[in-house]
């Protein structure tokens, strides 16, 4: 058959590879600068932007979707023209793919250190660009569809199998968690409350670990692996059997993050179960990586590209073994809100992610520059770097979340909690400087890769259109001899959209909707009320400063913690939470019933200076909420918006709203003076007072004295 | 190779002298102080027997491991091939290394002798748990010994046994089928090509092995896992859910509480607490103040957030058992939190004497006075019968 020539478009990947390496370096500081947070507060130097609260979003949406999502772009581009024996679908598209995705990692990275957020983890960007990562995602599936159906390969890859499942989840993923109600440019409210808004959230949040950081990069392996080991891929069987149970289980593990929490039991129960099951699907792609390298072995010790890959597929296998682990309840009981969690995701991100990132260009950029590594020394450093990196990062971490989980479960004899939480904080604070040299160390092998790629391109010569040639697509496939009943659908990639769409619905929608129309899942509480607007101007600064990033406000049903923070949370109390605020980390305490817990002053001296109320606290100052103007003309809005989700204001509460504003305001401040503390009207500070002074407040059968009569405003309730 | 030797001997003539050491310990643990009684528990007799024949089975490996090595290295010497040195002074090495096992065992198992003789004076019934473990320690410790040992006696005999094949001529090759092979259920590379399933997308081939038999179970027995799993807790309901977890574990703590609190003497709350004036509760009810209540009520009580601590006039009253009160269950409203599970009642007693203790001290800015006037006449005094000037209404 006559074959025809065409040419692989180079330059879109070799742009997403430039952008993976400014991403990587940017993404990782901001995680450094929030890592020394945990050491010396002062790493702030005062500015709201570089607290911990804003810089965490940061690092984490800068090294998943900047630098992870860059490299995926870059594998994906570079793989599958080649695996379709075709050039991309279209340049252009291409183009506003890169640019598109460039334009909102620096809007994201500014909107985040400016305070905009959702308050919901690793979604925290505002509507605006929620849409335009959908209108961004969209342009890359025409793109990626355009190619695989302009292919000269009759059946398409694993790999690509992987990159369909990826884009089909990751589109349902993102426009669901994304529902949201806009008050103005900025600012919006998740159109989901509490309990529900938690399983959205996580659903969410854990299967963007799934479909983002992990099958693209399965998909990645499966090409890049046999290309540098040059050895066939070991079990096709294997393939098929892991990709779609992987993708199937994957998707209702998602409860995992909120056992003991709120959730209700059968769904906890299901997040359990489904993330045991995973194991099996989960490993099947470390073992197709690794036994693909049987009899390849000898070239691991000479090659850096495929030292990086075998790495990275081993801490995918930990990571992946960890994982279920962490989900058994007797083990989560202990590793939930602590470093734990965190170190384990570092397994994946430095390990996985980053090694397999590493990899991916030591192997494509000489390829696309027509020369060899500039040495191969260097990227060897870089390797043994990078894992005493890894190894210095995650041991203190573990060790730290392990100790710190059981100091917070120590009683004495007599039943008193051994520990206040402040003391397990300063006990484990050597781990966290621990850890930050080696994140410092990874960071370093970095710059040396950056370094000798540099060199590499220095001295090659880039192919900016790479020749190729393949026969067209013959109009019947024939098939020779048995086939496999899994080809049928490697020839149709529309079907393999629609059955991998389908095998990741179920799992989504079982959960889901039983959640939100079945009554007993969410015991209502009568006496329950929303927010005030001076509480929920409040929860609008807890949100920008991110303070759920270090508090939590979920108290779990552990003797513990109800000894420490007092009765364990109900799903009825967070009915009026749009969005939820529940966290996932407590560096600081649970902040669920603070409500009256200390009076207004204390919180007012302990936002100028932490260390005067809590001596060796870690938390920075907010001095800046004492000089901050309260935005009351938001306030009608706010309202307006609240009631449009369900939240249950009087009629015509819009206008009002203002007065009752100012009249809580007064009572805070009238509060103050007592303690001779003189504040200005108008200021944020007492709003944020004013959200934790309510805080968990609402179940408590305590009569109503004085003092919580003045707090319980005038219009609501009673 | 004389310097490989010669060591040997010396290590030789170390281990004889370890292994006495080792008896004479083992005997005047049996004479030894009073007999133990944790020696009548058959458990313990048995635990000590193994790791004595375990000791003897190291010794006894140690000195075949250590004729084999002479021999070989010996062996190697008339040969006077250069590229034998390698090995003879790796045997060395190993042997050292096993040597260097022994004698960091042998300090270990002297501290368990000595901490299970301390653990078992103080148990009488059972073994306590670290005689136990220190026992199971060691006995693992001599078996990992044992291991290391016989691994580098099959090294050194495989040397040989290789020597003799390869002098005996051309042997045919077999390709080795390892338990690794077997349980992943490896196809042999070399026959890879007849599992080649033809596929060729840009060079990448793919093959059709077999999916490993132990992931394939493995995967089951997690889908059989979720199954009794869901089944337990939302079905039979035989495994407690969140709540009845909770329910369950409280009421574990208060019986142990409850068991603690009627053995121990610090049974005092709010009615019967009185003032402590030894030095050593003060000083106690000192430590948690400056730790705990200083925010609020500054350094030496003079107040700040919290009221004055030092003078006249008092909230809640001044009596020692009202501020044991107030300390124990706070006045919430009024953002005092209420103590009780911080700290245990005699911690509060210790810390409410300490604070009747600063009355009258007149601190550097102390706030002024709240409350009402609840004059004590001596306030390091035990007196409990203060007298009240106020109704404390």
């Amino acid at each position: 058959m006559q074959t025809e020539k065409f040419f692989y478009d180079n330059k879109t990947v070799k742009w997403f590879a430039y952008a993976v390496l400014f991403w990587c370096i940017v993404g990782m500081l901001a995680g450094l600068w929030a890592s020394i947070a945990f050491f010396y507060p002062g790493i702030n130097l005062g500015l709201p932007a570089t607290t911990f609260g804003r810089m965490r979003p940061v690092h984490t949406n800068a090294v998943i979707f900047a630098f992870v999502g860059n490299g995926i772009f870059m594998g994906v581009y570079y793989s599958l023209q080649r695996l379709c024996k075709t050039r991309m679908f279209s340049d252009k598209l291409s183009k506003i793919h890169f640019w598109g995705w460039q334009l909102i990692i620096v809007f994201g990275a500014i909107s985040l250190w400016a305070g905009m957020s959702t308050g919901k983890e690793y979604a925290e960007l505002e509507w605006p660009l929620d849409i335009s990562i959908a209108v961004v995602w969209i342009v890359f599936g025409i793109n990626l569809f355009g190619t695989i159906i302009k292919r000269r390969e009759s059946h398409i890859y694993v790999a690509i199998w992987f990159y369909i499942a990826t884009w089909v989840t990751v589109a349902m993923l993102h426009i669901v968690n994304s529902v949201e109600l806009p008050i103005s440019f900025v600012k919006s409210y998740s159109w989901y409350a509490g309990v529900q808004d938690a399983l959205v959230q996580w659903w969410y949040g854990h299967n963007a670990v799934a479909f983002f950081l992990t099958t693209p990069y399965l998909g990645l392996m499966y090409y890049f692996l046999p290309k540098a080991a040059n050895r066939p891929i070991y079990s096709y069987r294997l393939s098929i059997i892991h990709f779609w149970a992987l993708i199937f289980i994957y998707i209702w593990a998602g409860p995992h993050h909120l056992l003991y929490t709120a959730l209700p039991d059968w769904a906890q129960s299901l997040g359990v179960v489904f993330s045991i099951m995973l194991i099996a699907p989960s490993w099947g792609g470390m073992l197709n990586g690794l036994f693909t390298l049987r009899g390849a072995w000898d070239k691991v010790r000479e090659e850096p590209v495929l030292k990086f890959l075998v790495v990275a597929i081993t801490c995918y296998g930990m990571a992946t073994f960890e994982g279920p682990m962490l989900s058994l309840k007797s083990v989560n009981a202990i590793s939930h809100f602590t470093d734990w969690t965190i170190a384990h995701v570092h397994i994946g991100a430095l390990g996985w992610n980053g090694f397999l990132t590493f990899g991916v260009l030591y192997w494509l950029i000489p390829k696309m520059w027509n020369t060899t590594l500039y040495s191969k020394k260097l990227a060897g450093t870089h390797f043994w770097i990078g894992t005493i990196g890894i190894v210095l990062y995650a041991i203190p971490l573990y060790w730290a979340g392990f100790t710190q989980s059981m100091m917070w479960k120590t009683f004495t004899e007599e039943g008193q909690l051994k520990f206040q939480f402040l003391e397990t904080v300063t006990h484990i604070i050597p781990m966290y400087i621990t850890r930050s040299i080696g994140g410092t160390l990874y960071i370093i092998g970095a710059f040396i890769m950056i370094y000798n790629l540099r060199k590499t391109i220095l001295q090659g010569s880039f192919i900016a259109n790479e020749a190729a040639e393949a026969a067209p697509l013959p109009t019947t496939i024939t098939t020779h001899g048995k086939e496999y009943w899994h080809r049928w659908i490697e020839r149709r990639p529309m079907k393999m959209l629609v059955f991998s769409l389908i095998a990741v619905a179920i799992g989504g929608l079982l959960e889901l909707i039983p959640t939100f129309l079945v009554k007993s899942n969410i015991p209502t509480i009568s006496s329950v009320k929303p927010y005030t607007i001076l509480e929920l101007h409040g929860r609008d600064i807890y949100v920008r400063e991110g303070c759920y990033l270090c508090h939590s406000q979920m108290i779990r049903p552990f003797r513990d913690e109800v000894a420490r923070y007092g009765e364990y949370s109900k799903a009825g109390e967070f009915v009026y939470d749009h969005p939820f605020q529940w966290g996932s980390k407590r560096t600081g305490p649970d902040l669920a019933r603070i409500g009256g817990k200390y009076p207004d002053s204390w919180h007012y001296n302990h936002m100028i200076d932490p260390q005067s109320m809590s001596p060796g606290s870690i938390m920075p100052s907010y001095g800046w909420l004492l000089t901050n103007d309260l935005d009351t003309s938001k306030s009608s809005k706010m309202i307006w918006a609240m009631k449009k989700l369900g939240v249950p204001y009087p009629d015509g509460y819009e206008s009002q709203a203002n007065k009752d504003l100012l009249q809580q305001e007064e009572n805070i401040r009238a509060n103050l003076r007592l303690e001779k503390i003189k504040t200005h009207g108008n200021k944020e500070i007492v709003a944020l007072i004013a959200y934790l002074q309510r805080l968990g407040k609402d179940i408590k059968a305590a009569p109503v004295t004085e003092t919580t009569k003045k707090e319980s405003l005038s219009v609501l309730g009673n | 190779m004389f310097f490989a030797i010669h060591p040997l001997k010396k290590i030789h003539r170390k281990i004889i002298l370890f292994l006495a050491m080792f008896f004479v310990g083992l005997t005047s643990f049996a004479e030894g102080p009073p007999p133990p009684s944790s020696m009548s528990n058959p458990f313990v007799v048995m635990m000590v027997i193994v790791m004595i024949i375990l000791a003897l089975a190291i010794g006894l490996l140690a000195n075949v491991l250590l004729g084999v090595a002479q021999v070989q290295s010996e062996k190697e010497k008339d040969e006077k091939k250069s590229a034998n040195k390698k090995i003879s002074s790796a045997t060395a090495t190993t042997a050292a290394g096993i040597i260097a096992l022994l004698f960091l065992c042998s300090p270990l198992a002297a501290q368990d002798k000595a901490a299970s003789v301390a653990a078992t004076t103080n148990v009488t019934d059972s073994i306590s748990s670290t005689t136990f473990y220190m026992m199971a320690g060691v006995i693992f410790l001599e078996l990992i010994v044992v291991i290391v040992l016989l691994y580098n006696l099959k090294l050194l005999l495989n040397i040989q046994k290789n020597k003799i094949t390869t002098a005996e001529g051309a042997v045919e090759y077999k390709p080795r089928v390892s338990l690794w092979d077997k349980i992943n259920s490896f196809k042999p590379v070399e026959q890879e090509v007849t599992i080649d399933l033809g596929h060729d997308y840009d060079g990448i081939r793919e093959l059709d092995n077999r999916l490993p038999p132990w992931w394939l179970y493995g995967f089951y027995c997690t889908i059989i896992f979720a199954g009794i799993y869901l089944w337990r807790y939302h079905v039979s309901h035989t495994a407690p859910l969140s709540g009845e977890e909770f329910q369950i574990a409280m009421q574990q703590a208060s019986l142990q509480r409850e068991a603690y609190l009627k053995k121990a003497a610090n049974n005092v709350d709010e009615t019967t607490v009185k003032f402590l004036s030894d030095g050593n509760d003060l000083a106690s009810g000192k430590t948690i103040f400056e730790t705990t209540c200083f925010p609020c009520h500054g350094k030496f009580g003079e107040g700040g957030v919290g009221p004055n601590l030092t003078d006249d006039y008092w909230l809640h009253g001044g009596d020692i058992k009202d501020i044991f009160k107030t300390i124990k269950y706070g006045w919430p409203e009024k953002g005092m939190k209420s103590w009780k599970d911080d700290y245990s009642p005699v911690q509060i007693a210790q810390l409410s004497s300490y604070i009747k203790s600063l009355h009258g001290s007149n601190p550097a800015n102390a706030k002024a006075p709240q409350g009402t006037v609840d004059i004590i006449s001596d306030s390091t005094s035990n007196k409990k019968d203060s007298v009240k000037t106020a109704a404390l209404q």
